[in-house]
């Protein structure tokens, strides 16, 4: 249950994570909320790339890898950042509410929402530091 | 700048005060030139409450500019609760019209026979009578001038009934519901029978560079208004960081007793939002637009609660009640009272109470029960008329609990009482409240959102682990010098404004080619002189602490359990500050590397 960021496997394997992690099916129980992360082109990453995620209730209930556009139009939040930033999150080298508060991590969707909700952020982004072995 | 208008109430005189261009260098403006030109009159053996005794308002160089949130102004002088320099930040729209009436500053002294009012407009001020105006709350007053002048545009600053009764925590009011609040300079206003201040200006502000300030200023102002903070608080307000501040164990509860609040969701910005927000307001051209409308059960439209006021009467004093916390704070701005410290010295009164070191013989009968709204607002008109137990809350919390025996109880610093950061949630205030020099303030340094994550590489200040120790000293040091470039220029320190983009605009505005470096010195500068301010009133390192309450671990909770080491943070922050150990002033080194060769001398010969 590790694997390289950005790929499929990745995706598969935070999608296990979330659904076996107590600590964060705990602190989650209350939320619902599709999730997209939008990923532009920085570094090794030559073309932009979105990440779909279904949470709901403490668990992952589908994950998609490059997922079009079209496909998942309006999920309840859209998290945009430059390539180096999610890694720089991924690595332990950037905070993520640094990098929240410092703006270079666009968000749309309920700003209220999010901000009742900080510690499930917070442990989503935990689970996802723990299952990244390597960053392409 | 332009000029200050300097008024004798006691014989009515006035003249214009034309600024030292060295000292506006210096000092660049706001309540860093405030502290440079009061330092010679601030002294320990002056009276707050004296005809003497000056009490300055004073606009920044970019005030009514339309840059970035800094329509506001500053209130400085001698605090009556704590001896010690007082300084107040307020928004709204008055500051822009003090200086488009041609003046950047009001330094005023003496006192006038009976109550009067100052009408000034475009360059002229007329003394006016207030007796009918005294005893009338700041909503009421404001209404009662801008009538009776008659003229449109008009924005008045007046004090309430608290100031007039002198409460220590005496606040400053204008544009309904914003507040100077901090420091108790309304009760030195009201002790000069001065009860407000109405401005009308037509003209534009200065810069030296208008050309050269149009783009930062509207660059800045695009690039804040789409800012992740600057949204969350336009559409949240300043509460919206309860539910995280409660998670980290930095908002406190029970008078700073207990480690979180559950039921905080009823009390968060979000939940404002969601259930009686009406609209948002905003002070003089600020696209943030923090400020909350609104709408109770009779169906009028009020002034919603910041975090501050919402803490002072939510968890501090465990009322969950949005509405209630809502009406709470109307009565204190209607009276002229600050919350924070409305709010911190009640929950003493509650804390003794249930210690059993306050009784209902003490307080005329009144069970003062945690969660009981009735109780408070009980106890907030009775210390707005110095009323029973309300004579001893009135002076503030160090001497409520004095009064009682229990001084060590008081959750304050300096005889300030401390805002609703707890430092075991976010270890960084324990410096900010125990340097701050105008007593526990979080407005000289809100580091606690460095501490949530918020950093500024471009200054060095970096990120530390919430409860790191005394390795963050240097850093908050150097936040506090960014922060008094923000209360000098008067700046909203809720902008997130780039420290170049804030070079660019001082530098336009004031004709300056200053580099980030001379930016932060001029910061730095400026902290040191209130220091010394406080230094010749008798401040000394003995006065650097926290109250013990700070210093209990607290046994659930967010702060797992964390209390700062504050006499290791302080040995830090004095070598990053070069301060001497053993007087607490500023070693004549550093004194004389910023220049400030004439308070060298008075510290150290």
């Amino acid at each position: 249950m590790a694997a390289i960021f950005p790929s499929p496997e990745w995706l598969k394997s935070l999608e296990e994570k979330l659904n076996l992690d107590a600590h964060y099916n705990e602190i989650a129980r209350n939320w619902e909320g599709d999730l997209v992360f939008e990923i532009l082109p920085e570094g090794n990453l030559k073309e932009p790339l979105r990440m779909y995620l279904d949470l709901w209730h403490g668990k992952c209930r589908g994950a998609e890898y490059a997922s079009e556009p079209s496909v998942h139009a309006k999920p309840a939040f859209i998290m945009r950042s430059p390539y180096n930033n999610f890694t720089a999150i991924l690595q332990g080298k950037l905070d993520p509410m640094t990098v929240m508060m410092t703006s270079k991590l666009k968000v749309e969707g309920s700003l209220g929402y999010m901000m009742r909700n900080v510690p499930v952020v917070l442990d989503f982004v935990r689970c996802a530091r723990e299952i990244t072995t390597d960053i392409a | 700048m332009q000029p200050i208008l300097k008024i004798d109430l006691t014989t009515g005189n006035a003249e214009e005060y034309k600024i030292p261009q060295e000292w506006e260098r210096a000092f660049l403006g706001g309540a860093s030139l405030a502290a440079r030109l009061l330092y010679p009159s601030l002294t320990k053996e002056l009276d707050p409450f004296s005809p003497e005794s000056p009490l300055m308002f004073i606009n920044g160089p970019l005030t009514g500019t339309s840059g970035p949130t800094v329509g506001r102004f500053a209130v400085c002088g001698k605090g009556p609760a704590t001896g010690l320099w007082a300084e107040s930040h307020c928004g709204g729209f008055w500051g822009p019209e003090l200086r488009f009436a041609g003046y950047d500053g009001l330094w005023i002294t003496g006192k006038a026979e009976a109550p009067i009012y100052l009408w000034i407009e475009d360059g002229r001020f007329e003394v006016r009578p207030a007796a009918q105006l005294w005893g009338k709350d700041t909503y009421e007053t404001q209404d009662l001038i801008k009538n009776e002048v008659g003229k449109k545009g008009i924005h008045v600053a007046c004090v309430g009934p608290a100031a007039e009764n002198g409460i220590l925590f005496a606040g400053i009011y204008c544009d309904h519901g914003r507040t100077a609040g901090r420091t108790g300079l309304g009760a030195v206003m009201a002790s000069k029978n001065l009860k407000a201040i109405a401005v009308r200006g037509t003209n534009k502000p200065p810069l030296v560079h208008a050309d050269l300030y149009a783009g930062p200023r509207s660059e800045s102002n695009r690039t804040l208004k789409v800012d992740n903070e600057a949204r969350i608080l336009h559409e949240l307000g300043t509460a919206s960081v309860a539910n995280y501040s409660e998670y980290l164990g930095s908002m406190p509860a029970k008078y700073y007793h207990q480690g979180g609040f559950e039921p905080v969701d009823k009390i968060s910005g979000a939940t404002m939002t969601d259930t009686i927000l009406s609209g948002q307001s905003a002070c003089h051209a600020c696209v943030i637009a923090c400020g909350r409308v609104v709408k109770l059960e009779d169906g009028n439209k009020r002034k919603g609660p910041e975090y501050e006021t919402i803490v002072s009467f939510g968890p501090n004093l465990l009322i969950d009640d949005l509405a209630e916390i809502t009406r709470l704070g109307e009565l204190c701005d209607r009276y002229g009272m600050d919350t924070i410290s409305t709010g911190n010295t009640i929950g003493l009164a509650f804390y003794l109470f249930e210690l059993g070191r306050v009784t209902t013989q003490d307080t005329g009968g009144l069970e003062l029960k945690w969660g009981d709204a009735v109780a408070v607002r009980q106890l907030v008109r009775m210390t707005a008329r110095r009323e029973g137990i309300g004579e001893w809350i009135a002076q503030g919390s160090r001497r409520l609990g004095k009064h009682f025996g229990a001084e060590e109880e008081a959750v304050q610093v300096n005889g300030l009482e401390v805002a609703y950061h707890d430092p075991r949630g976010v270890s960084g205030m324990a410096l900010s409240y125990a340097t701050s020099p105008r007593g526990a303030c979080h407005n000289q340094s809100d580091y606690f959102f460095v501490d949530f994550g918020h950093v500024h590489p471009e200054l060095g200040i970096e990120y530390f682990p919430r409860h790191a120790q005394a390795e963050k000293a240097a850093n908050v040091a150097k936040h506090q010098n960014w922060r008094t470039v923000y209360n000098a220029m008067v700046m909203c320190i809720f902008a997130n404004v780039a420290p170049q983009m804030q070079v660019d605009l001082i530098n336009a505005a004031c004709g300056y080619d200053w580099t980030i470096d001379e930016m932060m010195k001029c910061g730095e500068r400026g902290w040191n002189m209130k220091r010394a301010v406080n230094n010749r009133m008798g401040l000394t390192a003995a006065n650097d602490k926290l109250p013990k309450t700070l210093l209990e671990p607290l046994a659930t909770g967010g702060t797992e359990g964390f209390t700062p080491d504050i006499q290791g943070m302080l040995y830090a922050y004095y070598n990053a500050r070069g301060w001497d150990l053993e007087t607490g002033h500023p070693m004549k080194e550093k004194l004389l590397a910023l220049g400030l060769e004439g308070v060298a001398t008075d510290l150290w010969g």
